[in-house]
């Protein structure tokens, strides 16, 4: 009932903002979206709980004359989704509100906010729709306000360029996704996602194998997957400031959205190979999303090759369940599939907080571009702190939330040994380095981004009058994620028992039943665990801090099989104030015992005696990663644009110009070619149109006869 | 290229350029004497660069009574001999053709150090300006070497300029540079480089130099020319004997004194004990940068130890005080000079075992093979000198070309090397080291019993004194006035001459590199910047 | 690479017994003059000097350390001249030198800067990485960075240009830190005295061990830095 009420609140809130917005009144499109954001996001959040919490429904909307029912509903799935949604919203409407207030859509702001909630509104409705007509309808309607958003509203980059690229691929995705629901509804006789799960156990392979490459492809260009990411890297660089966070944190889920729902859900694979097809997808789309973030100096360009990553660490980490799944390994797939979420989550929340950072720092200075940006930490130390906290995440570092996904995914890897398929371990193996190698990658990545970003020497002289720190109003929001993404650090064991319906709508089997053993009594609440191991772990003080914390205790804890007895455990509950007590220790000890007495004297800093530091003495982005892209250049294969060098009087060397550029993998491999061969395929068919009328004629003489032929023959 | 004899170049200068060039042979000194009008200067100097084969020595500018006297010094083998270009500017009008654009690119830095330290202005050279007096601490216009510098005034007026950049050629999105120095590395001499990269490889380097300007030719003028030779010793150290003998060949030169057969064959013997020792510290550099640890230690013991012969032998560690203009300062005895010697030999006999040790290390060679390449024709465009030169093909030896103070009855082999990079200067070292010792007994062998110093009064005069310092050639003009004090001291230094080519050899290659490159090639900044 | 190793072995221990003994090895030093009573001679003798270093008062000649750039010729030029003494145990701390403390005994880190040396003095501190002295025996080592550095090895005349280099590495040390000045030129400007591009380490800030000699001997170098240490 309170997911109901939740919903319905929200959807008025939309209602009312849209309405408030076109109508003509004195009220600014940013408090429009602030307040009616804001009010939506506390709903979605309390409908995600609620859902979460086990209260699920469904309810059929409208019975459309000779189709189908549309019926909406909270399932666990769509509980975490929902619960995604509010968080990344509520700061996002605050953070967006802002910028519209700086105006950053001259004039525009009005139609603007009307999109925005209409988007937000399509959202929900994407993850709440339990049949296919409507989540198709609603799919349709975010595509085309996300289109509307980039291209009418955007700045810098080729905003029409990118839109067209957005909506071109998007609407290619969506017929995929549609034929893949066609063949499912045909064979289920029904619409409705409860019709087509009980119908899904009769699928022949040939149909698993289509509905899955329908699905899997058309959401994953929605997500972004290798290599149908073309459209995401314009499009994200394109995408105004105050609809980025949105566009990072809300509607990149829903792709995976749909692949969970799809693929895992409504028609569960049967083979492990198509859940080893996803896998691999996933983790080629790691490590080409995370290259080609590190050789990048926009810092937006940059986080959304890196928001391709993330994706794909998410459906590496489905695709290991689906496998496991066709295995028989539920409590293992289980184990993935929390997995995957949970690093769902902790992406919303770090790259809705890095995507602020970004426009933090592009409202102070400018510019986006790392080799012309640096030294920001002293102009603004919060915006600069609210950053390095996303960018620890996003690199995996304890005590923030990036570190427990990604361990839980490759551990989950690791678990291959369990199957009994050696090509399947073989994959397992590769997708594991692959994701080990986009990890390292991904420091760098990050390590560059913020140093370039925010510490260093000042490098642009105009732009920096004005970078003092953010306005509290753009602070607030990156200070609400911030937090976040300790608290979902520090809290594995709660962020797992919170999934727990998720898992077990796709399982059967709930992952903290697997995850977090409950040391907290005496009775293992589930069978698999011998007592020994509970008292153990006792012993060892895994019973600290019962009733503190919510949850079934402290202690992440990840065991093999009978066959394979290993244990790997983390507490980052445990950690994270332990270590907080030694820093404190330690400064105690520093400040009044080492340090006593002596003083602390700035000086200017070393450089090796030159008169004066420069700021083009100072490494910048690029040169921070050439490494990556010599080691890498087979991958990359730049082309030489320009290599000339001029001298005066074959002595004096005047200038060296020197320019390459790069065609992304996925272009070179799959989309020019494809693009040549349909060019030249349509070439070879314009042939026939030479414009004589009396080959027309024949033309139709002949498919005349062609169809009289037909019919006779039938 | 056309071959001349030094009696056959009058014809042929006053036949190319009637009217505008005269030239004089002086037949003793081997020189020739070209004056010209500044119109053909810079055709004059192609022709004898590159038609004929001459090198460039350096560039004297003088303050004459009119205007600005400038000679151009080129030189060539024993048949060519040696040959001048004088042309001169009025003070109002100080501008001459740059000969570096047209033709003579050895003569670039000469001409930018003229302009730093008297004004004149070379036409059409792009890059005067920022060389001794680095802009960022000094302004235009300064101009020590003229008389009417004042330099309390220079130092309370001076005005760095505020926005000074450092050049760059490269244009690449995210290209920076990177510096080094001039405080730098762990024991090094101060310099300042500027390294242009987009990150994982050296684009382009360019040298600052000058960090340690002494202004030694300044503080020369109005000295006794027997107090100055202690500025020429001591200005370069490492070399300070055939500094200081350059320095005394020219006060001789002047003088047309005569050195006694006994102080030249000494001389020769000093020269080459002092070349063993220095090629053995070159060694000792190459070992260090490459970090092959035992290699390192045990060419420093051979440096050490030939420090200890020179020092028992004379008393100096650096054959400080043994010069004098006309002669010796002391005497040293046939018994010291064979025990030095034989110890010497000694040492190289180690050398030898270390050179074949060094040949069949191969991680010691990938990293000195084909690094810091400079072309055979780089070498000849920039007439470089020294073992540099050699280890690129162009075997230049004044000791063999242009002989002085003993070396005209020695019998030695110049080294030759064809491949340029580090590996063949290295070769060369070894191969120099091995000729000293053998100069050094056919020295000691011809010694004969007299007097080491002829004593003179010199008149007014100006000469040049050449040696084939350790380093390459090194060229001392000084001019003295009748009270037999220094009017002019103008030194050219082979590490001045080999730094000007130093970024060709360091481009393109990674950071680790840098210092191999810099070891190898085994210039002085002390001798550059003078 | 094991012919290094066996190589390296087999040259066995050559490191000169100084400071525990006496080095008695020939051509360690170049000696500094003596000063003497002299007569009529004496002004005669120290107009010799070209650097300034002696000075004659009723006929006795008195050498200032500082100055002397080793040109012999107090001693060769004439039939008459000063003695010279073999040693080379002559670095002084001046006045207003402090001993580094206790820790810093056996643990020295040095930075070397070269402030427009002739290139013998640097030469001369090279030598002693080399087996015949290896200060790292006595806990000394060279370091680039000035953060870590103890002491600051300055050699040659300070010139115009690298004046602000000197300043900003003094300043770029921590405290504790002390400043050796090696070699005539560091001390006076030596044979460049005259220059208006050189000047004294002691123009830009106070030195604490003086290391006259042109150039000190390594052994000169290593007493100097024994004073600093507070071994000697």
């Amino acid at each position: 009932m309170i997911a109901q009420y939740a919903l319905a609140v929200f959807f008025v809130a939309c209602a009312v903002g849209i309405a408030w917005s076109s109508a003509p009144g004195a009220a600014r499109g940013g408090a429009i979206v602030a307040w009616m954001g804001c009010i939506g996001a506390v709903a979605l959040l309390v409908a995600g709980a609620a859902g979460l919490g086990g209260a699920a429904f469904s309810v059929s909307l409208w019975q459309v004359p000779a189709a189908a029912s549309l019926v909406v509903g909270v399932d666990p799935i769509s509980a975490v989704f929902l619960l995604v949604t509010g968080i990344v919203l509520l700061p996002a409407s605050l953070y967006g509100a802002s910028e519209l207030r700086d105006g950053a859509l001259r004039g525009r702001e009005r139609p603007f906010s009307a999109m925005l909630l209409g988007l937000y509104a399509s959202i929900a409705l994407v993850v709440i729709a339990q049949d296919a007509l409507l989540l198709l309808i609603a799919w349709e309607a975010m595509s085309i306000l996300s289109y509307l958003l980039v291209a009418d509203g955007g700045d810098g980059g080729d905003r029409a360029g990118a839109g067209f690229l957005l909506l071109s691929m998007g609407e290619a995705g969506f017929l995929a996704v549609a034929l893949a629901f066609a063949i499912l509804g045909v064979h289920a006789g029904s619409l409705d996602f409860a019709a087509m799960r009980g119908a899904a156990a009769g699928l022949s392979p040939e149909l698993r194998w289509s509905v899955f490459l329908l699905g899997f492809l058309g959401f994953g260009v929605k997500a972004g997957i290798v290599p149908l990411n073309s459209w995401l890297p314009p499009a994200y660089e394109a995408a105004p400031r105050a609809f980025a966070p949105v566009l990072a944190g809300a509607t990149l889920n829903l792709g995976l959205y749909g692949i969970l729902r799809l693929n895992a859900d409504l028609a569960p694979p049967a083979q492990a190979a198509i859940g080893l097809v996803a896998l691999s997808l996933g983790a080629i789309s790691a490590l080409i999303g995370i290259l080609y973030a590190t050789i990048d100096d926009d810092l937006k360009a940059m986080l959304a090759h890196s928001s391709i990553e993330n994706t794909g660490i998410v459906v590496t980490g489905i695709g290991s369940g689906m496998v496991f799944l066709a295995a028989g390994h539920r409590a293992l797939a289980a184990i993935a599939f929390v997995a995957a979420l949970y690093h769902l989550v902790n992406h919303s929340v770090y790259k809705s907080l890095l995507f602020m950072g970004v426009g933090a720092v592009e409202s102070g200075t400018g510019t986006r571009e790392m080799d012309r940006l640096g030294g920001l930490a002293r102009g603004m130390p919060l915006t600069a702190l609210a950053f390095l906290v996303g960018a620890l995440s996003i690199c995996a570092l304890p005590p923030f939330c990036g570190f427990a996904s990604e361990w839980l995914t490759l551990q989950t890897l690791l678990r291959a040994a369990e199957l009994e398929s050696t090509g399947a371990k073989l994959v397992f193996a590769l997708a594991g380095a692959a994701l080990a190698l986009a990890a390292a990658l991904a420091v760098t990545c990050f390590v560059k981004a913020f140093a370039m970003t925010f510490l260093g020497l000042r490098r642009d002289g105009e732009g920096y009058a004005r970078s003092t720190e953010s306005p509290a109003r753009r602070l607030v929001p990156m200070a609400i994620l911030a937090i976040l993404c300790v608290v979902l650090g520090v809290l594995p064991p709660f962020v797992i028992s919170a999934l727990d319906g998720a898992s077990r709508h796709l399982t059967t089997v709930a992952g903290s039943d697997v995850l977090v053993p409950p040391f907290f009594s005496d009775a293992p609440a589930h069978g698999d665990l011998p007592a020994g191991f509970v008292s153990e772990f006792h012993d060892l003080g895994a019973q600290t801090g019962d009733g503190l914390v919510p949850g079934r205790g402290l202690v992440v804890l990840h065991r093999g099989g009978e066959s394979n007895p290993v244990v790997f455990a983390m507490s980052m509950s445990y950690t994270a104030p332990v270590l907080l007590l030694l820093l404190l220790v330690a400064a105690i000890v520093v400040r009044f015992g080492l340090a006593r007495g002596r003083s602390v004297v700035r000086r200017e800093r070393w450089a090796g005696g030159v008169r004066r530091l420069l700021p083009e003495m100072t490494y910048t982005g690029t040169g921070f990663s050439n490494p990556v892209r010599v080691i890498f250049d087979s991958v990359f294969r730049p082309t030489t644009v320009e290599d000339t060098r001029e001298t005066v009087a074959e002595h004096f060397r005047e200038a060296i110009r020197r320019e390459k550029e790069r065609v992304h993998l996925a272009d070179r491999v799959v989309f020019r070619p494809v693009g040549r061969a349909s060019l030249a395929l349509a070439r070879m068919l314009a042939l026939m149109h030479h414009g004589k009328i009396n080959a027309y004629v024949t033309y139709a003489f002949f498919a005349l006869l062609v169809a009289l032929v037909t019919m006779g023959t039938t | 290229m056309k071959a001349v004899d030094a009696a056959t170049i009058k014809e042929a200068i006053e036949a190319r350029w009637p009217g505008q060039a005269s030239c004089t042979f002086d037949v003793s000194l081997r020189l020739n004497l070209a004056r010209c009008e500044r119109a053909s200067l810079a055709g004059l100097c192609r022709e004898i660069f590159r038609e004929w084969g001459f090198a460039f020595a350096g560039l004297v500018v003088e303050e004459a009574s009119a205007g600005w006297d400038l000679r151009y010094m080129f030189y060539g083998g024993a048949a060519e001999g040696w040959l001048h270009v004088l042309t001169s500017a009025p003070f109002d009008d100080a501008v001459v053709p740059s000969v570096a654009i047209a033709g003579v690119p050895a003569a670039d830095w000469d001409e930018r150090e003229a302009e730093d330290m008297y004004g004149v202005h070379f036409e059409g050279h792009p890059r005067l300006g920022d060389f001794i007096l680095h802009d960022d601490a000094w302004q235009e216009g300064v101009m020590p070497m003229r008389r009417a510098f004042d330099a309390q005034a220079a130092l309370r007026n001076r005005r760095p300029a505020e926005d000074w950049h450092p050049r760059r050629v490269v244009h690449e999105p995210g290209a920076f540079v990177m510096p080094v120095g001039p405080k730098f590395s762990g024991i090094t001499e101060s310099a300042h480089f500027l390294l242009e990269t987009v990150g994982e490889d050296v684009i382009r380097t360019w040298t600052r130099l000058f960090y340690k300007w002494r202004a030694i030719e300044k503080l020369a003028e109005g000295r006794l020319f027997h107090d100055a030779l202690a500025i020429a010793e001591r200005f370069a150290a490492t070399t300070a004997f055939a500094h200081g003998l350059a320095y005394c060949r020219a006060v001789e030169s002047i003088a047309r004194v005569d050195v006694p057969p006994r102080a030249r064959l000494l001389r020769v013997f000093m020269a080459e004990i002092e070349r063993l020792r220095h090629h053995a510290g070159s060694v000792q550099e190459i070992c260090e940068s490459t970090a092959l640890a035992v290699a390192n230690a045990q060419a420093g013991m051979l440096e050490e130890e030939m420090l200890r012969i020179c020092g028992a032998l004379c008393g100096h560690r650096y054959l400080f005080g043994l010069l004098r203009p006309g002669g010796m300062l002391c005497d040293l005895s046939g018994d010291a000079c064979r025990r030095a010697l034989e110890d010497s030999r000694r040492v190289l006999e180690r050398m030898d075992k270390l050179e074949r040790m060094l040949r069949i290390s191969s991680s010691f060679l990938d990293r000195i093979e084909e690094v810091g390449f400079i072309s055979p024709a780089t070498a000849k465009l920039y007439s470089l000198l020294g073992p540099v030169a050699r280890a690129s093909g162009l075997a230049r030896d004044l000791r063999r070309e242009q002989p002085y103070s003993g070396y005209e009855s020695t019998r030695f082999e110049v080294a030759r090397e064809e491949e340029g990079d580090g590996y063949a200067r290295l070769r060369v070292l070894f191969f120099e080291a091995r000729q000293s010792l053998g100069i050094m007994e056919q020295a000691l062998a011809a010694l004969e019993d007299g007097p080491v110093h002829a004593s003179f009064s010199p008149g007014a005069g100006a000469a040049l004194g050449w040696v084939e310092a350790p380093r390459g050639g090194t060229f001392h003009w000084v001019r003295l006035n009748d009270e037999g004090r220094v009017a002019r001291y103008h030194v050219v230094t082979p590490s001045f001459v080999n730094w000007h080519s130093f970024h060709l050899a360091a481009e393109k290659f990674a950071f680790q590199d840098f210092p191999i490159i810099l070891a190898t090639f085994d210039l002085s900044v002390a001798e550059n910047d003078r | 690479m094991s012919q290094w190793v066996f190589k390296g072995l087999a040259t066995g221990i050559r490191t000169t017994a100084y400071p525990g003994g006496e080095e008695r090895g020939k051509g360690v030093t170049p000696g500094r003059p003596l000063g003497g009573v002299f007569g009529q001679d004496a002004e005669r003798i120290a107009s010799r000097c070209p650097s300034q270093a002696l000075t004659a008062v009723g006929g006795e000649v008195t050498v200032d350390e500082t100055r002397c750039i080793h040109c012999y010729r107090c001693a060769r030029e004439g039939a008459v001249g000063l003695a010279w003494k073999n040693d080379y145990e002559w670095a002084r701390a001046t006045g207003t030198a402090r001993i580094l403390g206790k820790p810093f005994e056996r643990s020295l880190h040095i930075i070397v800067v070269d402030a427009g040396d002739c290139g013998a003095c640097l030469n001369e501190v090279k030598q002693l990485n080399n087996p015949y002295y290896n200060m790292h025996r006595l806990g000394f080592f060279v370091t680039p960075t000035p953060r870590h550095a103890d002491i600051l090895l300055v050699v040659g005349a300070v010139t115009d240009h690298m004046k602000d280099a000197l300043r900003k590495v003094h300043d770029a040390m921590p405290t504790p830190k002390r400043v050796v000045a090696v070699g005539a030129c560091a001390l006076s400007g030596g044979a460049f005295a005259g220059s208006f591009a050189c000047t004294p380490v002691s123009s830009l800030f106070p030195v604490d061990v003086e290391v006259p000699g042109n150039p000190p001997p390594p052994l000169a170098i290593l007493h100097g830095l024994l004073l600093a240490a507070g071994r000697r």
